[in-house]
């Protein structure tokens, strides 16, 4: 496995924001808020948070790859599908949907 | 090659001596000196001064630390080679090597704390908005009310009310 | 200036300087030998490429200029987190924040270091837009 690219597999993540406060380089940006979802048959209520934004910016990113060790849903993974460049800086900053995972569409 | 390494803490008063006994039974390869910042690790608001000594053939090393608050005995005259790890670790850890070369490595004078202190605040830590702030947010038809967690982050390395008078 | 050619696409030339400043220039000069560009003084030199490669401390951004300036038309590459950023050195007072607060960047590369891959992608892309 290249160490070429940290992907986002949006379906597992639960905003927990783990990998944004473990990131050194603080070059995660994700943005969420909650809802309130009524299972069938509970009693009450329950929280969930909704993922709204997930960010990377690449132009920081040291590729240590500690969010990818500290989430514990493994919703970060390594990937290598991409030699990434940029003539802009502010490409480099990356979304939950260039951050899919290579094979996914 | 085996080598063993034994580590050995030595009370402040007793380092000259203690490398000086290491350099008489054969450990005369002086390998390095440094600092290691010991504030709000294990309830020492110390510094600890670590040397590693060993045979010239590498085969035996020693690591001796001692725990100091400011000031430690120079061992420069008994080991040559310790007088640059010494301004360095002055400069770095803000510690006096009294009768060494006090002489400054990089650093002008009058910089405030050592940078390799923990107490030494970098300022772009302080002023860059950290991501690891924010909390999943309540919303109610589209409009922020609240978070989930009333706790207040800080990032590491950053203390509280640092820039506040 | 060396001049090399892609080795996978022969007609694309480029003339490489680099600034060696810190660990990424070994990882560049990794990039050049591995074989994805042979040197080569029949291709034509388009683009001349000045690569930043590693950490800039501010004690060093008038060397670094000087160079950019003795090149004049010279297209600057930021190689790595560093250069572009301060990458992992984003808090550390002496280090700048990014080459391109005082040169005009003309391509980034992402990494700490950048894969081979990526910097043969950015001397593509570059070569591409000098066509273009």
């Amino acid at each position: 496995m290249k160490h070429s690219f940290i992907a986002l597999i949006e379906d597992k993540c639960t905003s927990c924001m783990l990998c944004v406060r473990e990131c050194p380089a603080w070059c995660i940006n994700l943005d969420s808020h909650t809802v309130e979802v009524t299972e069938e048959g509970a009693r009450r209520p329950k929280k969930v948070n909704v993922l709204d934004s997930f960010d990377i910016d690449y132009s920081l990113c040291m590729y240590c790859g500690v969010c990818i060790d500290v989430c514990p849903f493994d919703a970060l993974a390594w990937d290598e599908h991409r030699a990434l460049t940029s003539t802009n800086r502010e490409d480099m900053i990356l979304s939950i949907a260039d951050l899919r995972p290579s094979g996914s569409s | 090659m085996n080598r063993v390494f034994t580590w050995q803490q030595v009370a402040p008063d007793q380092w000259r001596n203690k490398i000086s006994e290491l350099i008489d039974s054969g450990f005369f390869y002086f390998d390095f000196l440094t600092g290691v910042d010991r504030e709000n690790i294990d309830g020492q608001a110390d510094c600890e001064v670590v040397a590693h000594l060993a045979k010239p053939d590498l085969s035996d090393s020693r690591i001796i630390f001692t725990q100091v608050k400011s000031e430690l005995a120079s061992i420069a005259d008994l080991a040559p080679a310790s007088s640059w790890y010494e301004r360095e670790c002055a400069e770095m850890y803000g510690i006096t090597f009294t009768g060494g070369d006090t002489s400054p490595l990089l650093r002008h004078e009058g910089l405030g704390r050592p940078p390799l202190r923990k107490s030494a605040v970098l300022a772009a830590r302080v002023l860059t908005p950290w991501p690891g702030g924010a909390e999943p947010e309540i919303r109610e038809d589209g409009r922020k009310v609240g978070n989930v967690s009333r706790r207040r982050q800080r990032p590491p390395g950053v203390p509280e009310n640092w820039l506040s008078p | 200036m060396p001049r090399y050619a892609l080795t996978s696409d022969p007609r694309v030339g480029v003339e490489i300087v680099s600034a060696a400043l810190a660990c990424c220039t070994l990882e560049l000069q990794a990039a050049l030998g591995s074989g994805v560009l042979v040197e080569s003084s029949e291709v034509g030199a388009s683009p001349s490429v000045i690569v930043i490669a590693g950490t800039v401390t501010d004690a060093l951004v008038p060397s670094v200029m000087q160079l950019i300036r003795a090149h004049p038309g010279v297209k600057v590459m930021s190689f790595g987190a560093c250069a572009t950023s301060g990458g992992p050195y984003w808090d550390s007072p002496p280090v700048s924040k990014g080459i391109d607060q005082f040169v005009e960047v003309a391509t980034y590369v992402a990494g700490c270091p950048p894969r081979p891959e990526a910097f043969i992608q950015a001397i593509r892309d570059l070569a591409c837009s000098e066509d273009a």
